[in-house]
């Protein structure tokens, strides 16, 4: 039930459109009842008083009818127009919260995550917040209101219809949601989930459907995902059939009230203790009331599915980031060296260590190389220092100040990292590079461009700069990519440069270009970089030999050459080396 | 195909349950119109022939029979509504998602996978309520209104006439406004299909996001696409609920006529009025059951109305679904030719040319050949043409001229399945598929068992890390793999190879982002996967191509230069301008 508190904390900025919506929800409901009410009162009322040939005032129960009828359609229009405007404004601002929550945790708590899961999350999910206002909320407080409303108005006439009424009332609208709150409790929570596997599989079999089909596997996936849809269509199926019945027993609860009050009202008619209207009366408001509780059922069968919702969002949101930002204020770093002391970390569950102990310093404006094999720590130690993580002992420190003092937006601004992996984002080519810098001018995106030996391509596009980069894109191969984030990297200017295996999977010639762009980039700028280039390499002021998160060799090129991990590391045999060397 | 035409495809499915659920709802009708036949009777005795409790009962009775058959009739046609969409829906998605695999890659680049994601989650359930709510309530919006007016014309005339009359209005406004809703609400559709696109691309790109402290201005963004979102769907929703509303009106001034009509009547007002034209006289228990009934009458129309929403809905997914599957995959061969038993698998390429966009050749006639056995390095600077080379031999794109051939069979005319059983693909950045590491080695092999796995691992130089892992060959791995270097996927991608056991091996820069050391381990994998098989490598190390049967040097889109690493190192080609570079200690 804590997720229910949780969860009206968070409509709690829109307490205002709630209670607009529960107004005019209410006047709608009663106006409906007023009207089916008085009209049975009204025809019988009216073949009496002909009947015995009296007078009657007709005006005013014609006026009742008039007015609750368009009280009813005006109330009906803008109960839906509120309650939609209210729920769409509501799902926004918690997107936009939801988001806030996501971003501290990229990308060290979000691993473990599929981004269709987490799509699943800030759509659907979101989405079914929604059901807990229109479908649970608003109509628990309009049955209640409503529902006294009408047990005391037929107390006025008679105690014992009353008590009927009410028991048949709370019959329909609370025992009734209390059972299809748990028969719908499995089906529902299991809804969400498969929901959300059936979009991951979905995003599986589109952006991995080359392998699918050269490994033959496709048609298992689209078995894969027929089964699901089976699945997810027999817990609907099961939810249908607990809403069926319960819609069915809302209806024979409002009919055994119309019976009931015809039970008990007939004898009091005969008795001449009730006028015939008023018992025409009571028997239709009696059917009629029913209305104000008749949508409980289904909200309570669904409430599980959007607990569920919610349970997976505040899960997300209750996650600690990685790494906190510390409350006072980034200190002012002097200069821009780096500082590496005693650096352990280990990724939880892993069995060893990813650093064990890493000790070096970067100097101001030198370069220095890191080399190891896979799984020996280089990206691991990027990471850290970007505070994508936090070390598990051990110090960094930047110009004097630890990193750990830094905000990580402060932080970051000063280091540009160029990785193998460049994600481009589904917009213009110009839009990526902006992501950059937002200000920068277009004759600066074009030096940048032109630095990293990208223009000429971008330039010679139909539409240039504007041209469509993304998914749905340009096809840009590994080299054009690589070298827009190099344009990224320059364009965000900042004094430590971070580069992971810039030309990795890329052409002799495209490397050779590429290695002068990044020339240019690394001027002036404190760099580390992972290769195993060794054309890379020579140019390097230093080289760290990383294996398996230790520091086993360092020094320069040349020094290293003798060394007895490093030129193995480079595939470079003795033999090759020397005839390289003479 | 419209729309409407792809919904209309799918009814047959439907038809047979929603037939019952029609037969249901019409059935509900009827004892409506019993109920309410009663009751006025027992009002009627009631209040003007002084009934008394036991008077009454031989119709009360049968009321508390009428209300169990409504509960299940109720719930009988809640039922196969539900079987009517729930068949639909299955048989759609699975369609539709087994024609996008038809379509295949080339198609699929143009496209954005989160909006297909899309359209093959929610798109799907949207037209749940076509099927289910909106078709039978069209059905049933022409049959229980006859029903009741068949019954309401002979007790009162007028009360029928004035049903009869305001009726036709509801549809005729309903279908005014409904034409601008639904113009409106395709929009909306497709806004919405951007949003899912753009949050997964958000979400893929968060850490680039966050690197370069954009993610907190992405927030903004968001913000910005759901208010947009918001006005347009309240665009939409103000229009369909005008159509609700005036659709609510006529239904309520019907009711407010008919009671009116019938309660002057009962008063027996004295109206100025020839006798001619004197309104027929009605009884208490004529004017009372018309009353009763006259709210069920217009229920069908006020329903339809509301289920309309539902037919939008669908007509919008439906559009998105239809432009899918109107999209026509590369025609199979009318009758597939097949390989021999044991086919040798000559591959060659025939003057091939390929472009991606008109006017843009990525190939410009291409002719090369693999024979059996033999291992192809494909080298040259980017943009020249590998990749294209890769997707037309794996049957991703045909060639715009020319022709790709194996064993003197055009590629065309093969069962591309069975063509592709003799291949093994080890792409630039393999994708892992959610479940476990054994099930991803498994993919092109799925019946193969756990030594046989552990074998191929062994083999691709995975098995090391894997069994370092706390669950082994069970670990769950995601999209990116998860916590695995670039490295590890690469070799759980080569163990699928190694246990595919394929004839034809299309390896795709499989040596990229390994370190050196790694590296080597590799290509002592991959020249034990050469052997015995035909490979097409497309590679920039030198390490991989010196021992290739032949090299392959292409530039824009054409073969510059081929031989053997010895021949062609002693030219000054093109190729040995490459491995000075390469090499530049050499």
């Amino acid at each position: 039930m804590s997720e229910l508190l949780r969860l009206w904390r968070l409509f709690r900025p829109y307490r205002g459109w709630m209670l607009a919506g529960y107004a005019i929800a209410l006047v709608t409901v009663l106006a409906n009842v007023t009207l089916m009410a008085i009209s049975g009162w009204f025809i019988t009322a009216m073949a009496v008083a002909g009947a015995a040939g009296v007078a009657m005032n007709y005006f005013t129960p014609a006026a009742i009818i008039r007015g609750s009828a368009i009280a009813r359609t005006a109330g009906r229009y803008f109960e839906r127009l509120v309650s939609h405007e209210a729920t769409l404004r509501q799902l926004a601002g918690l997107r936009v919260w939801f988001y806030r929550h996501l971003e501290p945790l990229a990308p060290a708590r979000l691993q473990q995550y599929h981004s269709a899961d987490l799509l699943s999350r800030i759509r659907t999910d979101v989405d079914a917040l929604d059901n807990f206002y229109t479908r649970v909320l608003v109509p628990v407080l309009v049955a209640v209101t409503a529902g006294v409303g009408f047990v005391l108005f037929t107390a006025l006439f008679d105690l014992r219809i009353a008590a009927l009424l009410l028991a048949l009332l709370v019959l329909a609208g609370g025992l009734m949601p209390w059972l299809t709150r748990r028969l719908g409790a499995a089906a529902g929570r299991r809804l969400v989930e498969r929901q959300a596997t059936l979009r991951r599989l979905a995003v599986d079999g589109t952006q991995g459907l080359s392998e699918l089909l050269v490994y033959g596997a496709a048609d298992a996936h689209a078995a894969r995902l027929d089964a699901l849809t089976r699945e997810l269509i027999a817990d609907q199926a099961r939810m249908s059939r607990i809403e069926g019945l319960f819609q069915a027993a809302v209806g024979l609860c409002a009919n055994l009230a119309l019976f009931g009050v015809l039970w008990l009202g007939v004898p009091l008619v005969a008795d001449a203790g009730l006028p015939p209207p008023q018992l025409a009366m009571l028997a239709l408001l009696a059917l009629a009331a029913f209305e104000a509780v008749a949508p409980l059922p289904l909200a309570f069968q669904h409430l599980e599915s959007t607990l569920t919702a919610a349970r997976r969002l505040f899960a997300v949101v209750d996650t600690a980031p990685a790494v906190q930002d510390p409350p006072t204020p980034s200190p002012r770093p002097a200069g821009h060296d780096l500082r590496v002391r005693g650096l352990c970390f280990g990724y939880p569950g892993a069995a060893r260590p990813a650093l064990d102990g890493v000790d070096f310093d970067v100097p101001e404006g030198q370069r220095v190389a890191i080399v190891g094999a896979t799984g020996s720590g280089k990206t691991t130690l990027f990471n850290l220092l970007l505070r994508f993580w936090p070390p598990d002992a051990g110090e960094i420190s930047l110009g004097g100040a630890a990193l750990a003092d830094f905000h990580g937006e402060d932080l970051r601004e000063r280091i540009a990292l160029v990785s193998q992996q460049t994600h481009l984002f589904d917009t213009s080519i110009r839009e990526n590079l902006l992501l950059a810098a937002p200000d920068a001018s277009q004759t600066t995106l074009e030096a940048a461009c032109r630095a990293a030996q990208i223009h000429d391509f971008i330039a010679g596009l139909p539409q240039g700069y504007d041209t469509w980069a993304g998914e749905t894109g340009v096809r840009l191969s590994g080299g054009q990519a690589r070298r827009i984030a190099i344009a990224r990297a320059l364009l965000r200017d900042a004094p430590i440069l971070l580069l992971d295996e810039p030309t990795e999977g890329l052409d002799a010639a495209t490397e050779r270009a590429l290695m002068e762009a990044l020339q240019v980039l690394m001027a002036g700028r404190t760099v580390l970089m992972i290769t195993h280039r060794a054309a890379a390499l020579a140019d390097m002021d230093r080289i760290l030999v990383l294996d398996a998160g230790r520091i086993v060799e360092q020094g320069t090129h040349r020094e290293l050459l003798d060394a007895a991990c490093y030129p193995r590391l480079l595939g470079l045999d003795v033999t090759a080396l020397t005839a390289a060397a003479g | 195909m419209p729309a409407r035409d792809l919904l209309k495809e799918q009814m047959p499915r439907a038809t047979r349950w929603l037939r019952l659920t029609v037969a249901l709802g019409l059935a509900g009708g009827v004892l409506v119109i019993l109920q309410a036949w009663l009751l006025a009777h027992i009002i009627d005795a009631v209040a003007f022939q002084q009934a008394r409790l036991a008077d009454v009962q031989a119709w009360l009775w049968p009321l508390l029979v009428i209300f169990l058959l409504r509960a299940a009739a109720a719930w009988g046609s809640e039922q196969t509504a539900f079987r009517a969409a729930g068949t639909v829906q299955r048989a759609l998605r699975d369609r539709v998602f087994r024609h996008i695999q038809q379509l295949g890659p080339a198609w699929l680049a143009g496209q954005r996978s989160g909006a297909l994601a899309e359209d093959l989650t929610r798109g799907i359930e949207g037209l749940h309520d076509y099927y289910a709510r909106y078709l039978p309530a069209m059905t049933l919006t022409v049959l229980i209104p006859v029903a009741i007016l068949l019954v309401v014309l002979p007790v009162d005339w007028l009360s029928g006439l004035v049903m009869l009359f305001t009726a036709p209005l509801i549809p005729l406004f309903m279908i005014l406004i409904g034409q601008g809703v639904a113009a409106v609400n395709q929009r909306q559709w497709k806004q919405l299909a951007r949003m899912g696109a753009h949050f997964l691309d958000v979400i893929q790109g968060i850490t680039t996001l966050k690197l370069f402290n954009a993610s907190r201005r992405e927030a903004a963004v968001i913000a910005r696409i759901s208010e947009d979102y918001r006005h347009s769907t309240m665009q939409v929703l103000r229009l369909a609920f005008l159509s609700s509303a005036v659709l609510e009106f006529f239904a309520t001034l019907g009711i407010a006529i008919v009671a009116v009509f019938i309660g002057f009547r009962l008063y027996q007002l004295d109206l100025p009025i020839p006798d001619l034209l004197a309104p027929p006289e009605v009884s208490f228990f004529a004017g009372f059951f018309v009353l009763l009934l006259a709210p069920e009458f217009y229920l069908p129309l006020r329903s339809l109305g509301t289920h309309y929403h539902g037919r939008m809905e669908a007509i919008a997914a439906a559009e998105r679904l239809a432009a899918i599957l109107d999209t026509a995959p590369p025609a199979p061969p009318a009758a597939p030719a097949t390989l021999a038993a044991k086919p040798r698998l000559t591959v060659c390429f025939e003057d091939v040319h390929f472009a991606y966009e008109t006017g843009r050749e990525a190939l410009a006639g291409v002719s090369l050949s693999i024979e059996p056995g033999a291992r192809v390095a494909l080298v040259g600077p980017s943009g020249a043409g590998k990749t294209t080379v890769a997707s037309l031999l794996l049957g991703f794109i045909r060639p715009t001229q020319g022709r790709v051939t194996v064993d003197g069979v055009s590629l065309a005319d093969l069962d591309l399945d069975a063509w592709r059983r003799h291949l093994a693909w080890v792409p630039q950045n393999p994708r892992l598929f959610t479940g476990t590491i054994a099930d991803n080695i498994r993919l092109g092999y799925p019946q193969a068992d756990l030594a046989a796995v552990q074998a191929a691992a062994e083999r691709a130089f995975a098995a090391e890390f894997i069994t370092r892992l706390p669950a082994g060959y069970d670990t769950q791995v995601g999209e990116r793999g998860a916590g695995l270097s670039g490295g590890q996927i690469q070799r759980i991608a080569l163990a699928r190879a190694f246990l595919r056991d394929a004839r034809l091996v299309v390896l795709d820069e499989a040596t990229a982002s390994l370190d050196p050391a790694s590296e080597a381990a590799v290509q002592r994998a991959v020249d034990a996967l050469a052997l015995g098989r035909s490979m097409l490598v497309i590679a920039h190390r030198l390490a991989t191509v010196r021992d290739a049967d032949r090299i392959l040097v292409l530039d824009g889109g054409r073969i510059v230069e081929q031989g053997k690493h010895t021949a062609l190192i002693t030219r000054d080609g093109p190729y040995r301008r490459m491995v000075s570079l390469l090499e530049p200690a050499a």
